[in-house]
């Protein structure tokens, strides 16, 4: 682009201003095969000595393959009733003459742009009162919902551009409306369930706050909390280990972003929270 | 529903490659005004139990004085000395709180039989049974003597007081699961409540939450609140103007004059941290600021002591947070102008070009006031995401150091989900929420203005 201008200078600018991060991303992973010696930060050693975490149970923490569990069954299961929930009520809210139509629109759309994070204390106060606290049910369905209004979202604007001659073509064939809707318009938008699926999984994957206040109990920690409460524990200071559970951590996350990088830029640019 | 034997050609041949399966059950209409409810209907549930009852309920819990004191399902009646504390301060009933916690001995048939069946001497209880019976002593000293006057008095001290022990009876401490319930024990205690002493208890012994309007007055009250407030403030347009719209503007703008391989390589690399999970991003940024950190590590030799950079001053502790925070926000918005920058007709460019602009009369006549409506699109949401959230403070510094980082909404879990605290404070915490609840509702209309509604609102062009 504007190749009369010499391109060199931004990229250096923009190089420096990228070092510091990529310099914290660099040390995140050598740190946790290293070992450097104090007072320095080049390491003089390779170790696996920090990822012992795997084998033994680090005392007073559930076990790290726990909390693994614990994190995909919460990831899995929020996508799960993520994608099922919004497919369904984003084709309605698209394509079906509902009443008061324009009223759900507008509340989704409400509901999208609504900062969630507000009603925490009602949300707490309500799953004590269900007796869904501490248990990873309650915070599955707390996150699925938080999630909805985006979801519905996304979906809508896919099934927008689904062509109505797909649907017109197959009311003509004598279909009805829900056979439309599972076999002519769902195979469309699978692109779009797709990367929907990716990004309540990853936004599941990382959620902190929710599991740290609706379930905090060691039985269904996840290990966003299991790595905070390891952070926040002032009497096992050991940097090189915290790192090393947050790579195990992270290791999904690093994955489907590696193979789902633009599907993702999409998706994020059709805005979140954060 | 189709027959299967009517089923068009179409159908079958989709029906093994569609693998998703219709929500509950068969759905039986043609009608798809019933279907549009049907498929709304999962969704309506989930809305309504996690976004307007809990709007609902903030209302209402603000309200409240409810605590981890109070419990929260409703409480019960009980004489204690937390309770008759506002009995002799508010109602000055001095003499009834003191008549209440009194300890009152009476020789009664529970005690007899209780004094049996702890092993008590069978011949002296009787005795006492037939001479004392129904009389009452304030101390157990006079139980006891009472007990020695009897000629088939125990020969032990221990036998006495395993006898005089059974007489206690006291309203203290005792659940009552309602008014009544303790209306009638006291009544049995042998006191007589008038009208405005029965109206009085039954405030003061409730031990569950009660509808005050002492949350918002606390609130405004408060000193703290205003520091919070003006913390909020700054935080929130400090990390908008600099990094919400400033830095993500600087990243667009120049990844856009790049070749298409380092413009990509720096978005991706610039989007990492709104990818990297909370905790792990924050770690990074400990392990920067750590005491024996990167940081504290380089500039040593430079003649720095080493200490823990991000929580050693109010100062330090603002720059780490809005770093922390803006280079997450920042990666919204450099994909969002990016895209708006991409719209523009190259043409554009190559004419300016011609005409002699330089990169910056470009950046400011044709870039700028085509990114007006993104960077409008990017305030608004930010504000309310900035405004609103508050996992990454709670993360890098807890509201430290000494409260300076303490915007509203860590304030609101502070007082009302964290432990450290001591008793958690619902209703007060959820009274600081209502405020956030409803500048979020507030702004989330304006986006309905914003849009453009009725095009989204198209009707459907099968009916």
């Amino acid at each position: 682009m504007s190749t009369n201008y010499r391109r060199w200078p931004t990229i250096l600018f923009l190089g420096i201003l990228t070092a510091p991060l990529v310099l914290m991303y660099v040390y995140l992973f050598v740190d946790t095969i290293t070992n450097s010696p104090p007072g320095s930060m080049i390491p003089n050693e390779f170790t696996a000595e920090h990822w012992r975490f795997l084998t033994e149970t680090i005392p007073g923490r559930p076990s790290i393959w726990l909390a693994t569990w614990n994190t995909f069954v919460f990831a899995t299961v929020t996508t799960v009733i993520v994608l099922v929930v919004s497919s369904s009520a984003g084709y309605a809210l698209s394509r079906l003459q509902l009443p008061a139509r324009s009223f759900f629109l507008g509340g989704i759309m409400v509901l999208h742009a609504f900062p969630t994070v507000t009603l925490l204390i009602a949300i707490f106060l309500i799953l004590q009162m269900l007796g869904l606290y501490n248990s990873l049910a309650g915070v599955i369905l707390v996150k699925s919902a938080l999630e909805l209004p985006f979801g519905i979202w996304i979906m809508k604007g896919f099934y927008d551009t689904v062509p109505w001659e797909i649907e017109m073509a197959g009311i003509q064939d004598g279909a009805s409306r829900f056979q439309v809707w599972t076999k002519l318009v769902l195979p469309q938008v699978k692109p779009a369930i797709l990367a929907l699926g990716i990004f309540s999984f990853l936004a599941g994957w990382s959620e902190f706050i929710l599991p740290l206040v609706l379930a905090p109990d060691n039985k269904v920690q996840v290990l966003s909390v299991y790595l905070a409460a390891l952070i926040a524990d002032d009497q096992n200071f050991d940097m090189a280990l915290f790192k090393s559970v947050g790579i195990f951590y992270v290791i999904p996350v690093i994955i489907l972003f590696v193979f789902f990088q633009n599907r993702l830029m999409n998706i994020y640019s059709g805005g979140n929270k954060g | 529903m189709l027959k299967p034997s009517s089923r068009p050609h179409w159908a079958t041949k989709s029906l093994s490659a569609d693998t998703k399966t219709p929500p509950e059950g068969e759905i039986e209409m043609g009608n798809s005004k019933h279907l549009g409810l049907w498929l709304l209907a999962p969704a309506g549930v989930f809305v309504f139990l996690f976004f307007l009852a809990p709007v609902i309920l903030t209302g209402v819990f603000g309200f409240t004085n409810m605590s981890t004191a109070t419990g929260i399902t409703g409480g019960a009646y009980m004489i204690s000395d937390t309770s008759m504390r506002p009995l002799r301060s508010r109602y000055g009933e001095n003499e009834l709180a003191d008549r209440l916690t009194q300890k009152v001995y009476t020789i009664d048939d529970a005690g007899l039989k209780a004094a049996l069946e702890a092993g008590g001497d069978a011949a002296a209880i009787a005795e006492l049974g037939d001479k004392f019976l129904d009389q009452s002593f304030d101390r157990r000293r006079g139980v006891e003597t009472a007990i020695k006057s009897l000629s088939a008095r125990p020969s032990t001290t221990r036998g006495i007081k395993i006898i005089s022990a059974q007489f206690e009876r006291s309203v203290v401490n005792v659940r009552f699961d309602s008014k009544e319930d303790l209306l009638v024990a006291i009544s049995d205690f042998g006191i007589a409540l008038n009208e405005g002493q029965t109206e009085a208890l039954g405030q003061v012994a409730y031990t569950g939450w009660t509808f005050t309007t002492q949350n918002f007055k606390t609130m405004i009250e408060l000193p703290d609140t205003s520091k919070t407030l003006i913390n909020t403030l700054f935080y929130v347009f400090t990390t908008l103007i600099l990094f919400n719209t400033g830095f993500a503007l600087v990243l667009s703008i120049t990844t856009h004059y790049m070749p298409a391989g380092p413009a990509g390589f720096f978005r991706s690399i610039w989007l990492l941290p709104r990818v990297t999970p909370p905790v792990l991003y924050v770690l990074m940024w400990k392990w920067l600021a750590w005491d024996t950190g990167f940081l504290s590590v380089v500039l040593e030799p430079m003649g720095f002591a080493p200490r823990n950079w991000m929580l050693d001053s109010p100062a330090n502790a603002w720059t780490f947070i809005i770093l922390i925070n803006g280079i997450v926000g920042a990666s919204m918005g450099m994909l969002i102008f990016s895209s708006a920058i991409k719209a523009i007709p190259q043409s554009l460019f190559h004419a300016s070009e011609v005409d002699g602009a330089n990169r910056g009369q470009q950046v400011w006549h044709i870039i700028l006031p085509q990114l007006r409506w993104p960077i409008l699109f990017i305030t608004i949401y930010q504000t309310l995401s900035l405004l609103t959230s508050f996992e990454y403070i709670l993360l890098a510094t807890d509201g430290g150091p000494g409260g300076a980082t303490e915007v509203w909404a860590l304030s609101t879990y502070l007082k009302a989900l964290s432990n450290y605290g001591g008793a958690l404070q619902y209703g007060y915490g959820a009274a600081l929420s209502l405020v956030l609840v409803i500048i979020g509702i507030s702004v989330s209309l304006i986006y309905l203005k914003l849009f453009d509604f009725k095009n989204l609102t198209a009707p459907p062009k099968i009916e």
